[in-house]
């Protein structure tokens, strides 16, 4: 489970960015990513986190990982205090980033077994574990292929692959499907939804409104680093007043200047 | 700790694919020294041959006051005697080349050497000429000449030889071949294993700080349960290993050449070979050792903080030209390894591996400058890893 309490998170603003922003020398030196969120993340459920580019989701994915360290409020991660004890939070997530996060000059094979061995995980079962992630995914033909060698989406493959591996309670994805083909989008939706039927937390962020239907059970939506709404997919749809998921989402973040 | 050695192996097997790093860490050590080393000893080789058998062109002015010059000089088949110069065109005819140098003999030449007085001759030539042996092959021919005057004059003055060199110099060196070796070659091998050691190390540095970043595969080792320590503390065993590894062969490389020459006197080969003993090689190891760990926090450090790899390529490329500089200071005259120069990096490797070499190590100043690098890498180790925990650092864009 993860649980998020009024989180903030402030960035410092350098005299470059003050200026791109159109602040003189005494507009405020810092941002407000994310200002405030909090909601939660249930075991068995997919829980989206919505919001266009820039509305502060990678940021509240990335304090969730303990990458970054909240300005004010409080995370907690299968129990475990994401500010007291980081590396207890990262023994329990399996964070999929933005990009693919690759080492081009590893074969799949060696990607995913460095980060069992981060895990320290039992070399027979990460065997065991390879064997049925990479039967799923479909990624036995380029197994033991340079990373540099292999498409955007079986990058993406091996990119998921790495980061569920260890099995982790808590699964974080951030755009897991953004600039795949049809067939790849489907087969990671597909594994995020046997996750979930497997009992996991599994939170991923998206722009994309299409999946909502197809995956969530409970949505937030953030924009500017604010919460717009939080509640299940089925409150979201009883509240919709235009007749698709996007343009109820245009609407509703329409009103802070999208 | 076993995070760390997951990251190490990772990171060298992840550099050892990579073409650069195999250029500057393996392949130009091993095969670019010895071709370097050959070719520089054949280039001087060929110059010092044409030193001994080029023609010097020369004119001679006056050569009848002074007909045994002339004779002398016909007697070495180097100089060719040009005719028909004057006197006044002798400096234009050297510069634009047609003359090597020239000797005047002025006309009252007989009348001051009859008189058992001092006389002058001139002499021209050019010192910026690359060879430049008109000079010294001239005054080679004045000073026999010289000598045979002076040596006629005692004869029949009937005086003694001793009248004119009252003080006669017994030289005595107690320095040993290896001394002499250690002091002149010795200063030369930092140069090389300094440079490599460098250069070998910078571009996993920059592949594994910087290049990461760029990437966007930091995040996926971040979110990792490995902590920033064990992150800087594996990345920081590869660079280091890479520029140890880089010196070493470039020392191999250096032996390979020295063999691959094959024409060097087999006394100076001897010499190499007792200086070539367990103890000095140990030592020169030892000194390699401490010089890498720093180089490889200092190169990792500014690869943390740099944005793209093309900002820490920005920032270590000018350091591997300024690291020159300490190499170049050990090689000036006086400049000894004390307690001041050992707590300078890599000046005092540069001069404590002239001291190992030559075998007149002081234990005191070895210990000082191992304690200087350490401090340092720690240093430059604290520097990456306070970097690595600053978020400001690691998602700087």
């Amino acid at each position: 489970m993860i649980r998020v309490v009024d989180l903030r998170k402030e960035f410092k603003l350098n005299r470059r960015a003050r200026k791109e922003l159109g602040g003189g020398p005494l507009k405020s030196p810092t941002i407000d990513a994310v200002d405030g969120i909090s909601f939660e993340c249930q075991p068995g459920r997919v829980f989206g986190l919505l919001g266009p580019n820039g509305a502060g989701k990678t940021t509240a994915l990335r304090m969730i990982a303990t990458m970054l360290r909240p300005t004010g409020g409080s995370i907690t991660v299968a129990g475990v205090d994401a500010v007291e004890d980081p590396q207890g939070v990262r023994t329990h997530i399996g964070f999929l980033t933005g990009n693919t996060g690759l080492y081009d000059r590893l074969t799949a094979t060696e990607m995913v077994k460095y980060h069992a061995d981060l895990h320290c995980m039992d070399p027979v079962l990460f065997e065991e574990r390879r064997r049925k992630l990479f039967s799923v995914l479909d990624m036995e033909e380029f197994a033991n292929r340079r990373i540099s060698r292999l498409s955007t989406g079986m990058r993406q493959k091996i990119s998921i692959a790495r980061t569920i591996i260890h099995d982790p309670d808590v699964m974080v994805f951030d755009e897991p499907t953004s600039g795949l083909d049809v067939m790849t989008s489907r087969r990671i939706v597909e594994l995020i939804r046997s996750c979930r039927d497997d009992g996991k937390t599994v939170l991923f962020s998206t722009h994309i409104m299409g999946e909502v239907p197809l995956l969530c059970d409970d949505i937030a939506v953030i924009h500017k680093g604010r919460l717009y709404f939080h509640g299940t997919k089925d409150e979201f749809e009883a509240s919709m007043t235009e007749p698709t998921y996007e343009d109820e989402f245009i609407k509703m973040v329409g009103g802070a200047e999208l | 700790m076993t995070r760390t050695a997951t990251i190490f192996k990772k990171e060298l097997t992840d550099i050892l694919r990579d073409k650069r790093t195999i250029l500057t860490m393996i392949v130009i050590p091993l095969a670019l020294v010895p071709v370097l080393l050959t070719l520089i000893f054949k280039v001087a080789q060929r110059q010092q041959q044409r030193a001994e058998t080029e023609e010097v062109k020369i004119a001679l002015i006056g050569s009848d006051y002074a007909p045994r010059v002339e004779e002398l000089i016909h007697a070495d088949s180097q100089f060719t005697v040009v005719e028909g110069v004057a006197e006044a065109d002798i400096e234009n005819q050297i510069r634009v080349d047609s003359l090597d140098g020239a000797l005047v003999i002025p006309p009252h030449f007989p009348d001051l050497v009859n008189g058992d007085q001092q006389a002058t001759v001139k002499i021209y030539y050019r010192s910026s000429n690359t060879l430049n042996v008109t000079a010294p092959k001239l005054r080679e021919v004045i000073d026999a000449y010289d000598d045979e005057i002076v040596g006629d004059r005692i004869r029949r003055l009937e005086l003694d030889e001793d009248l004119f060199d009252a003080i006669e110099i017994e030289s005595s060196d107690v320095s040993t071949q290896q001394e002499v070796f250690g002091k002149t070659v010795g200063g030369f091998l930092p140069y090389v294993f300094i440079l490599f050691m460098f250069t070998g190390a910078m571009y996993p540095g920059i592949d594994l700080g910087a290049g990461e970043k760029e990437r966007g595969t930091l995040e996926t080792l971040l979110s990792s349960p490995a902590n920033r320590f064990e992150i800087v503390l594996g990345k920081f065993l590869v660079v280091s290993l890479a520029g140890f590894i880089s010196a070493l062969l470039a020392m191999v490389g250096m032996y390979l050449g020295v063999r691959g020459i094959g024409e060097i006197p087999p006394e100076a080969m001897e010499v190499v070979w007792d200086i070539l003993s367990v103890k000095v090689i140990v030592l020169i190891l030892t000194l390699l050792l401490p010089l890498a760990v720093f180089f490889g926090a200092a190169i990792l450090a500014v690869s943390i903080y740099s944005k793209s790899f093309k900002e820490a390529q920005s920032s270590l490329t000018p350091v591997s030209i300024v690291i020159i500089v300490p190499v170049a200071l050990g090689l000036l005259p006086g400049m000894e390894l004390n307690l001041t120069t050992a707590l300078i990096p890599i000046l005092n490797v540069s001069l404590a591996t002239k001291d190992v070499i030559a075998g007149t190590i002081n234990p005191v100043h070895l210990v000082v400058s191992y304690a200087s690098l350490f401090l340092l890498a720690t240093a430059s180790m604290a520097f990456a890893v306070m970097w690595f925990n600053r978020e400001e650092t690691l998602f700087r864009t």
